[in-house]
């Protein structure tokens, strides 16, 4: 028996948190790994290519029915894998952070995850670590390794530096460490370059681009991942690529984010970097250098 | 995959930071009304819940319900409520009550509160508040340089996430008390035990020490508040006897106390419900001996008490002898209670009482109540939860079935019970006692360490005599019952009691 592995996921809402982390667990899956999937989103949506696209019945239903039964909570999807969705309120009341607490606790303190001894438990975490409860996985090791999806979007490594914040302080009292970066939704050599100069930039690493791609909208919409909707597909070999990654890596890194002033800064030269890219490529406008 | 069943010997975790709530634990209940051999068969087959109550009286939570008070009974140690001022309270007016009890009853001479509060503000809220909390344990350091110090979580640090543990990690190197954090957050469960074994869990993880040595003479005695001063000194008398030393804990214990829980040769109960997760922790961690059942509560549950005391401590002989000499002296007088009981009606019949007892007191008064002559075919226990099963079981093989009435504290459930059975006596928690009247017997089951005189003492020999003559007082005397009755206006309607339901606010659609 292999010691558990745990691991989270963040990222800005949107970003392809859910879509990576699922492909991943689909991966290790079929590597042969027992996984578990637990959605920490309130969006309740973490599992459902696991599951033919259909939502499953949350940890904080089954806490607020009065149900003691853990059955409710944990369903098996493509290849066995345990799918968890820790539930929450809807938008605009109650309190989100405190659902994420209430069902980590709810399966840690009881044993549940035990029970079930999966190799690998991923949790797929809505990732602006806006309060304390979305910090819970972070904290005291549940998660040994964070890991971080993120696009070229600005607004979404804004998240990721947030995220590198809450890493830093919780470093110090046994929290989990980064594990490295996922650059997500990748479309140009610029895009990945701007990934790799903010992970420069903040003692950090990516461990794996995963290209934009129709194939996972279209395996989206048949509610599959694209390992099981379309496992021959070279989107289907990238994930695999990440799983393979992600089970070797041991690496712990302790980030330095930047602070505000200087994050805006540097994202301002980068956006316009990344701009004048698109229209190039898009109008047909050469930039600097080799003129017409 | 199947959900596990309800595993009587389950291990505890350790390593988390916290136990598990009762409801998952033991699939505990709030609300039950129906025989206690159903209860037993719903029980088993995981059909007992939490529901919600439409009208809510008496009650406290995981945190403020006798946790705060026991915990601030500790000697040397402080106790730091991470929240805002008005969780911490209910510690501060029992500091009054035990004040006036004198030492020479038994209450140690250096008691002290060292009592500290983060006291909470928006600000603190909105931000974390980790760094007030490592201020507090500083200032409980330089304030009462105490051999430890217990955190206590409060629902506003539980909302907001507040990283405890990661707090404590930070600042253990700069102090020399040894922090406890207790997760006893009021909104973590309906069920105020799941305070407890948070308690014991901290206890355990971050108190008790590897043993030095065994000690073999030493006993281990887990105190509820509800049990009195008396108790301490009868049941201190009975096994100082034999030459066995009680460790009297948690409530005025020292933290060197708790330390060496793990030296004891055994851990002996007062009540279940409140020690299962210390036993359990104790005999997991480091092999001391624990028994559930029963409770030195009449005098024959306190000689089958003593007798499992004496197996685990090698004094078997010593306690025959004790148990031979103290019997001689109490079983006569029991006797002389139990034919006054019995005759007391006149028609032949055993008068009726109705306790209002926690679930532990369930399995300890109502076979003392047989003993002593008197029937009764309910009891009312706060809760209910697996732990006790099985001794719930090999009662009803004892005694015959009864009925169970699970109301948690309700008053108005209680009083709506008490007024339709309208039994002979009544004996209530001093939580609920005020809020019914009647013209029969009505008295205190306890006194909440309130009161130190030996006419209160419910434990062992002595105390199944003084309990016994208790309840004969209140058949004797009604002046209470009538200037109450005279006095005050009843708390309830008549419309409430006309209604044929008692637990007609409970809200069934609230668990499913
Ligand atoms: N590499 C990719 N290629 C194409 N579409 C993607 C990719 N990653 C994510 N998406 C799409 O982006 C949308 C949002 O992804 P999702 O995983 O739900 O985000 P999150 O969990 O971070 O909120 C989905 O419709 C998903 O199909
Ligand atoms: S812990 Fe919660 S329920 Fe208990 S007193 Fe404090 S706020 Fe009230
Ligand atoms: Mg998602």
């Amino acid at each position: 028996m292999i010691k558990r592995k745990q691991i989270a996921i963040y990222g800005k809402g949107g970003v392809g948190k859910s879509t990576t982390t699922s492909n991943l667990s689909a991966a290790l899956s079929d590597i042969g790994y027992t996984v578990m999937q637990v959605g920490c989103d309130p969006k309740n949506d973490s599992t459902n290519s696991l599951r033919g696209g259909k939502p499953i019945p949350t940890v904080m239903d089954t806490l607020r029915s009065g149900s003691n039964d853990f059955e409710q909570i944990i369903h098996e999807g493509y290849n066995g894998i345990f799918c968890v969705e820790a539930g929450g309120p809807e938008p605009g009341v109650g309190c989100a952070g405190r659902g994420i607490i209430a069902a980590i606790e709810l399966l840690d303190n009881n044993g549940i995850i035990d029970d079930y001894d999966p190799d690998i438990v991923i949790y797929d975490v809505l990732g602006d670590v806006v309060c304390g409860g979305f910090a819970i996985p972070i904290r005291q090791g549940l998660a040994e390794q964070i890991y971080t999806v993120t696009s070229s979007d600005y607004m979404a490594i804004y998240a990721v530096n947030n995220l590198f914040k809450g890493i830093l302080k919780y470093s110090g009292s046994g929290g989990g460490l980064l594990g490295g970066i996922i650059g997500n939704s990748i479309k140009s050599l610029a895009e990945k370059e701007m990934i790799e100069d903010f992970s420069n930039k903040t003692d950090s690493e990516v461990i794996q681009y995963v290209p934009r791609s129709p194939t996972v909208t279209k395996c989206e919409l048949e509610g599959k991942t694209t390992i099981e909707g379309d496992p021959d597909s070279d989107q289907a070999e990238v994930y695999r690529e990440l799983a393979r990654k992600v089970i070797n890596n041991q690496k712990k890194f302790i980030p330095k984010p930047f602070d505000v002033d200087a994050l805006n800064d540097w994202g301002s030269t980068w956006v316009s970097r990344i701009l004048l890219h698109q229209k190039t490529s898009s109008q047909g406008i050469q930039d600097d250098g080799s003129g017409v | 995959m199947q959900p596990k069943p309800y595993d009587p010997d389950h291990k505890i975790d350790l390593d988390k930071n916290t136990c598990p709530n009762r409801e998952q634990r033991a699939n505990g209940t709030n609300v039950y009304y129906g025989k206690a051999t159903q209860l037993i068969e719903d029980a088993k087959a995981g059909k007992t819940k939490c529901f919600d109550r439409e009208l809510q009286q008496t009650s406290g939570c995981v945190l403020n319900f006798y946790l705060t008070v026991r915990v601030s009974t500790i000697r040397d140690a402080a106790i730091i409520y991470h929240g805002p001022l008005g969780c911490s309270s209910s510690s501060l007016g029992y500091r009054e009550i035990f004040r006036s009890v004198p030492p020479e009853l038994g209450r140690p001479q250096n008691f002290e509160l060292n009592w500290i509060t983060t006291n909470l503000q928006q600000s603190d809220v909105v931000y974390g508040a980790s760094q007030k909390l490592k201020n507090a344990v500083l200032e409980a350091q330089k304030r009462y340089d105490p051999k430890a110090i217990f955190i206590l979580t409060t629902c506003t640090s539980g909302v907001i996430g507040e990283d405890i543990e990661g707090a404590v990690n930070e600042i253990q190197p700069e102090v020399k008390a040894k922090i406890v954090p207790v997760h006893c957050e009021g909104v973590r469960s309906r069920l105020v035990q799941t305070g407890y074994d948070a308690f014991w869990h901290g206890v355990l993880k971050y108190l008790v020490k590897k043993p030095e040595k065994i000690q073999k003479d030493l006993v281990n005695v887990a105190s509820m508040l509800s049990y009195t001063w008396q108790d301490r000194l009868e049941i201190k008398r009975l096994l100082g006897k034999v030459g066995l030393r009680v460790n009297f804990i948690p409530e005025f214990a020292s933290v060197n106390q708790l330390e060496e829980l793990s030296e004891a040769a055994v851990t002996a109960p007062l009540c279940p419900t409140y020690t299962d997760y210390l036993s359990r922790g104790l005999k997991q961690e480091f092999d001391v001996p624990y028994f559930l059942y029963p409770s030195p509560v009449g005098i024959k549950n306190t000689e089958a008490w003593l007798r499992q005391i004496g197996k685990y401590t090698g004094k078997e002989e010593e306690i025959e002898a004790l148990i031979k000499e103290e019997n001689k002296i109490w079983a006569p007088k029991l006797k002389s209670i139990r034919e006054r009981l019995l005759n007391y009606r006149g028609d032949g019949k055993r008068l009726e009482v109705l306790g209002s007892l926690g679930q532990g007191r369930l399995l300890s008064q109502i076979p003392y109540f047989d003993e002593l002559g008197l029937s009764s075919s309910a009891g009312l226990p706060q809760d209910f939860d697996n732990l006790i099963l099985e001794d719930i079981e090999n009662m009803v093989e004892d005694i015959g079935d009864f009925d169970i009435l699970v109301s948690t504290f309700q008053a108005a459930e209680q009083g709506h019970i008490t007024r339709n059975r309208d039994p002979d006596i009544t004996l209530t928690c001093p939580f609920q006692g005020g809020a019914y009247k009647r013209e029969k017997s009505v008295t205190r089951l306890h006194a909440l360490r309130g009161d130190p005189d030996p006419w209160s003492t419910q434990s062992g020999y002595a105390g199944a005599i003084a309990f016994g003559e208790f309840i004969l007082q209140s058949l004797e005397n009604k002046a209470f019952e009538n200037t109450m009755k005279e006095k005050t206006a009843d708390s309830y309607k008549d419309s409430w009691y006309e209604q044929p339901n008692p637990l007609k606010y409970v809200d069934r659609e609230s668990s499913k």
